[in-house]
């Protein structure tokens, strides 16, 4: 589907400063979008107003998902028509364990699309062979969400979550950062291996590394909240040579 | 100034209340004794220290004066075997009657129930049970009814015991006591769904090497006081107590615990979770107290409240009177809405409002009452 995602002429304000400038973005289905830029440039803002995020100030422009409007949405209608943000820093929950939290998501997201609940025989099955593809332990699913997770094990924690939710656009919101050497491959390798052609991607990174994993068809760099330069995954490995020198000056 | 009262009054005035005080004939010095102390002291409101967040005595006002129908029910396994005794514990045991006294002399609350303590029970656990003994305290109607329970557990013995207290329109004034031998482990779970103006006055004396474990769940449909005094006896004894607070709309749950480390070598943790609804307020008075020569103690306090409404209100108020260095204490306290970070995240994945603010509060609650206590059938349905 053309036009999967698309983002025209979006502006947004937190508190009277303007993050994100008359920013277009067309994402089609089955597509990997990476979305490179400085500290302070705006991506968290896209991926929180993406997901829904209260706070945030839209003074114009427009983003619709697989054809309607998605700013009528609330966060978990979004969710569950199939808008998954894996989180940069993922929130730690206490009192609700890893497995029970997971599968309350998924009941509710099959709910919401008309599909019958898993069967616990069929749930278990499926969670711990996703979680042994991410050396997360039967002991770390029954642990309370998140809470003592460390930085590694919180960003595998939502490539679990990711993987059981099969979402149709994920926006993966600097998932490399505080991931080990070991702990990066297997998560990248994880999320390589959700793509299809039934879903899409929106990679949020500073570095060129995950994209050598997760190869994305186009990449663009986001500076002072606009999208000022857009091409293949060479633009990534520039970024990496030179830095973003270059499209300051832009 | 208590003869002007009108609620004093009434109390002053025996011949009102209900016959059935004859029995008691024996008691008649003890319970004149305490009555003169409550003639001094008076019914408790917002002047005194301990009730800063209460006024029992304009609460009760419009009580009326007549004895309520009480009910205490003891349910216990056909194979545990200990001893409950009535009135007659305390005739032959006279010098037991004041002893709550000796832990607490200036308590309005506590001498109005030993003036005109109308239902007594008295069991005496020697040996580990089996299964939990189940008190169930209920109350009908309106009027007045001043329950007395005293527990004694003997020396080497683990006991589990529920309390319920439940109903009523009216007022009533509890003194729980239990005494723990020594090595000996009590757990407690005590649940509050009083209907009535309801004042607990709760005991606990510790031996050597006992521990106390007391997970309460407050779900007040009126007025409700808990205070809790736990004295340390002896050495390397430990009292937990643990509590969550969820009254009903246009209720207030007020709660005072004080840990009296009488003794070297003891521990005590104390925690409140509240969850505060339309109209709501919570207060939690904790207290912990160490004299000059006692060493080595461990004392913590921790209290959160979740504010659901505008029209809720939490007040904490920690204290500490140490006069020792060899003490370890922590407190803590945070007080506000829910996390809207975790809401979010929860959002992020499909929950709605209403789901993602339920397994936040599950969390909240989750942390003092698990999925196998006694506790969890009497939480309110959207919580369970």
């Amino acid at each position: 589907m053309k036009n999967f995602l698309k983002i025209k002429n979006l502006s947004i304000s937190v508190e009277d400063k303007i993050i994100i400038k008359d920013l277009n973005l067309n994402i089609n289905k089955g597509e990997v979008h990476a979305l490179m830029g400085p500290n302070g440039c705006g991506k968290s803002t896209l991926s929180n107003v993406l997901a829904g995020k209260e706070g945030y100030n839209i003074t114009n422009g427009k983003i619709s998902f697989s054809g309607e409007n998605l700013l009528k949405f609330s966060p978990d209608e979004r969710a569950n028509k199939g808008i998954f943000l894996a989180f940069q820093y993922p929130v730690e929950i206490p009192g609700v364990t890893n497995i029970n939290f997971i599968k309350t998501a998924l009941e509710s997201n099959r709910q919401y699309n008309g599909l019958d609940p898993l069967k616990p025989g069929d749930f278990l099955k499926l969670i711990k062979e996703k979680a042994k593809l991410l050396g997360i332990s039967d002991e770390n699913l029954k642990r309370q969400l998140n809470v003592g997770f460390s930085g590694g094990e919180k960003k595998r924690n939502e490539a679990l979550q990711l993987m059981m939710l099969e979402p149709l656009l994920a926006i993966l919101d600097e998932t490399d950062s505080g991931l080990d050497v070991d702990a990066f491959k297997i998560v990248a390798d994880a999320v390589n291996s959700t793509r299809s052609k039934k879903n899409s991607m929106l990679i949020i990174t500073h570095y060129q590394r995950l994209l050598e994993r997760i190869q994305p068809d186009i990449v663009h760099v986001f500076i002072n909240g606009s999208i000022i330069e857009s091409g293949g995954p060479e633009l990534a490995e520039e970024i990496d040579k030179n830095g973003y020198e270059r499209f300051n000056n832009v | 100034m208590a003869m002007k009262d009108s609620i004093m009054s009434n109390f002053l005035n025996l011949k009102n209340f209900d016959k059935s005080f004859d029995d008691l004939s024996s008691l008649s010095q003890l319970r004149e004794e305490a009555f003169l102390n409550l003639k001094d002291i008076g019914i408790p409101s917002k002047r005194f220290e301990r009730w800063k967040y209460n006024d029992l005595k304009n609460d009760i006002r419009n009580i009326e004066f007549s004895l309520c129908k009480t009910s205490i029910k003891i349910k216990k396994n056909k194979l545990d075997k200990f001893e409950i005794n009535e009135i007659d514990y305390f005739k032959k045991n006279k010098d037991h009657y004041l002893r709550p006294l000796k832990y607490l002399k200036d308590e309005g609350v506590v001498y109005l129930n030993l003036s005109y303590s109308n239902l007594f029970k008295v069991l005496t656990i020697k040996k580990d049970l089996k299964k939990p003994i189940i008190i169930d305290i209920q109350s009908e109607g309106h009027g007045m009814s001043f329950p007395r329970i005293l527990i004694n557990i003997n020396n080497n013995v683990n006991a589990e015991i529920q309390f319920l207290n439940r109903g009523g329109l009216g007022f009533i004034n509890q003194i729980t006591e239990i005494n723990i031998g020594k090595n000996s482990n009590v757990k407690i779970s005590r649940l509050n769904e009083s209907s009535s103006i309801h004042s607990e006055t709760f005991f606990s004396n510790l031996g050597s090497n006992s521990e106390i474990n007391l997970k309460n769940l407050s779900i007040p449909n009126n007025k409700s006081r808990f205070q809790v005094f736990n004295s340390f006896k002896d050495e390397y004894s430990f009292a937990e107590f643990k509590s969550v607070s969820i009254p009903y709309e246009n209720s207030k749950d007020d709660f005072l615990v004080h840990n009296n480390h009488l003794s070297s070598n003891c521990k005590s943790d104390v925690g409140m979770r509240s969850i505060l609804g339309k109209g709501t307020e919570c207060s939690f008075q904790a207290l912990i107290d160490v004299e000059n020569k006692i060493r080595n103690s461990r004392a913590d306090q921790d209290c959160r409240a979740i504010l659901l409404d505008e029209k809720a209100s939490m007040n904490a108020k920690p204290e500490m009177k140490i006069y020792n260095n060899d003490v370890i204490c922590k407190h803590g306290t945070t007080i506000g809405s829910l996390n809207q970070e975790q809401v979010f995240y929860l959002n992020s994945r499909g929950l709605n409002k209403f789901e993602a603010e339920k397994i936040l509060l599950q969390g909240i609650i989750s942390e003092y009452i698990s999925k196998n206590s006694p506790l969890i059938n009497f939480l309110p349905e959207k919580y369970k």
